[in-house]
């Protein structure tokens, strides 16, 4: 009996070689952490766990105590510790990229998508909407969109600081996808694969979400892991900004604190927000040209 | 002929293509008809509207460049250029199915071999997903794959053209269409894939009586498998005929050129080579070429198309001013040429 190799998807395929390289693996590893520490958070404030950074609040040294072996980064102005105001920033962080993620995703990709199989007068509606958006400077359009929707409410749900910045920036940056995903599909639509599922009587809504969506999805991936960064550093600046999360800290509040605290020659709140930023911006750049470089089929070498 | 026994009957059918360097006429007044259970080709050089044809019968023409804008396709009794688009896609892949020249770029590549087949027999025959699963995989061993149920776990890219060609075929015939397209099924493949694939279709199309619209510029298939025949010229049709006789016979100059392009003297003495088996090749230096080249469907020829290139038509008047209609010299017998024998 001949061994049969077994069904493979080019999925499989992309993700097994990504894992092969292994600067890739260590900047997951590096992405995972963030997550797993942000989702730690989530659970200790949901069971109410008095540990490490659900306990920023408490008065850990005396103000603006410079870094030492009890605070490893020093205090701030409350005699907070740094340390635990940086890892409990990673939990705003995560959550409004991730949001900010889903929302952009959710209306890029389908209007993407939709342009691009249809095109005519659509694609020139969805076209005209989305060039006329970018062309708004992004950080005038956060600005706005966070400062009108932070006293609204959604179906009687209040609009908490954090619910406001993600949407905000989800409902702003849902462009860049939504080129791409229209990019792609123009480019799919005519492939054989889609004609002979149309000749098979596919409808159109068929063809596009079950058929021509697997193939762009690529994109998303890729895209998304790029973005990340894009909106933590949009968080940062919003928060900077004094628009984000009031009451908790978060690595652009430290910042925003950190203008006055320069002068007086306290560097290590600024600091500690700056490397939290850059060590997971940095994993994630390297990671997302990884996965592009995997999981791009032309790009492919083995 | 006996009207219960016609399939498919294309009356009058014309297709253009709007570009910006003008109209192209893909497909100019094509009429033909195809009885159940026979073997059709449509047989002609690249570029001269065979796949343009297809596409229009199966309503596929890529718009808005492209437009059918005339004629009748009457199919089981009723004219599908009048179904609206909901309708034609009950027929598509259920009643007529295509399977098309490229193999390799067909198949969705991110599915399994067997979700796509499957994905076919959910539609049509509503069937839920383990049923579906079932008959894609019994369909796999029909179309002579072996270990068909591991098989369909596979993907596209784990398979050889020929392999892929014959899925095309499992996904086209699972719902036992009246009518397979098949334009150039066997183009891209080797020779002893071809003929496997050609006999999978012979067999497909005796147990399910199917008839077959077979779009070829390969002579030797034609002569071998097909019932009908019907030679299109940049854009029209200009001879139909049963298969044995009109290479036999031809009666069209274009057809005769196809046909002394390839067979050979049979002896010395003889001028008109007679049909022999095509397949056979010897002493190529005695083949003739039709002089000249296929004209651009953006500047056709006045008159009658193939005039330029005809020993009796490029010095005549007549062909060189009006172009002549397909008509009926015959039983089951039709041309476009004004000197063809029985022509008025």
């Amino acid at each position: 009996m001949i061994e049969l190799p077994k069904g493979r998807s080019l999925l499989k395929d992309g993700l097994r070689r990504l894992l092969k390289r292994k600067l890739a693996t260590v900047c997951l590893v590096v992405i995972a952490a963030y997550f797993l520490l942000a989702g730690f958070i989530y659970l200790a404030e949901f069971f109410d766990w008095q540990i490490g950074p659900t306990l920023w609040q408490e008065q850990a040294g005396e103000s603006y105590a410079p870094p030492s072996s009890k605070n490893i980064f020093g205090t701030d102005i409350f005699g907070q510790s740094v340390l635990r105001k940086t890892l409990y920033g990673a939990k705003i962080s995560i959550t409004v990229a991730l949001c900010a993620s889903l929302v952009s995703i959710a209306i890029g990709v389908p209007l993407g998508a939709i342009g691009g199989y249809f095109r005519g007068f659509i694609d020139e509606i969805i076209v005209w909407l989305y060039s006329t958006l970018s062309s708004i400077p992004y950080i005038l359009l956060i600005l706005a969109f966070a400062v009108v929707l932070r006293e609204r409410s959604i179906l009687g749900h209040k609009l908490t600081g954090i619910t406001a910045v993600y949407l905000a920036i989800g409902l702003t940056s849902w462009v860049g996808i939504c080129r791409l995903i229209r990019g792609e599909v123009i480019k799919h639509k005519d492939r054989d694969y889609v004609l002979a599922a149309v000749s098979y009587g596919c409808s159109r809504r068929r063809i596009i979400f079950r058929h021509l969506l697997p193939n762009v999805f690529h994109i998303v991936i890729i895209d998304f892991s790029l973005r990340f960064v894009a909106f933590i550093h949009a968080e940062v600046i919003l928060s900077f900004l004094g628009l984000g999360e009031a009451n908790r800290p978060s690595w652009g509040a430290m910042i925003n604190d950190a203008r006055m605290e320069l002068s007086r020659g306290v560097w290590w709140q600024m600091a500690a927000a700056t490397a939290a930023i850059f060590i997971i911006s940095l994993a994630l750049n390297i990671f997302g040209d990884a996965l592009r470089d995997s999981l791009d089929p032309k790009l492919r070498t083995v | 002929m006996d009207n219960n026994s016609i399939l498919l009957s294309v009356r009058n059918l014309s297709t253009h293509f709007f570009t910006a360097e003008g109209v192209v006429k893909a497909v100019q007044e094509v009429g033909f008809s195809i009885k159940k259970g026979q073997t059709f080709a449509l047989v002609g050089e690249s570029r001269c509207g065979k796949s343009t044809t297809a596409l229009s019968i199966m309503r596929l023409v890529p718009s808005p460049q492209g437009k059918i804008i005339g004629g009748q396709i009457i199919f089981e009794g009723r004219n599908l250029l009048a179904l609206s688009e909901k309708q034609m896609r009950a027929v598509r892949g259920n009643r007529i199915a295509m399977i098309f020249q490229e193999p390799m770029t067909s198949l969705n590549p991110v599915f399994t071999l067997g979700n796509q087949i499957a994905e076919a027999i959910k539609l049509h025959q509503k069937k839920r997903t383990r049923k579906a699963w079932a008959g894609a995989v019994e369909m796999l061993g029909k179309v002579g794959i072996a270990d068909a149920a591991q098989r369909a776990r596979e993907y596209p890219h784990q398979m050889s053209g020929g392999m892929r060609q014959r899925v095309m075929i499992a996904m086209a015939v699972s719902c036992r269409p009246a009518l397979l397209i098949a334009d150039e099924p066997t183009t891209a493949l080797d020779a002893i894939v071809q003929a496997q694939i050609l006999d999978l279709l012979d067999e497909q199309q005796k147990q399910n009586g199917m008839s077959i619209l077979l779009i070829t510029h390969n002579l030797g298939i034609v002569a071998q498998r097909a019932d009908d025949v019907a030679v299109m010229y940049a854009s029209r049709i200009v001879e139909v005929g049963d298969s044995q006789r009109l290479f036999a016979e031809p009666l069209h100059p274009y057809t005769r050129g196809l046909i002394y392009s390839l067979c050979v003297e049979r002896d010395a003495s003889c001028e008109k080579a007679r049909f022999q088996s095509l397949t056979t090749h010897y002493a190529l230096r005695r083949t003739k070429l039709i002089p000249g080249a296929v004209p651009e469907p953006l500047h056709f020829p006045a008159g009658c198309k193939f005039h330029p290139r005809c020993p009796t038509g490029y010095r005549d008047k007549r062909c060189q001013t009006f172009e002549p209609e397909l008509k009926e010299v015959g039983p089951g017998r039709c041309v476009a040429c004004w000197y063809a024998p029985g022509y008025e």
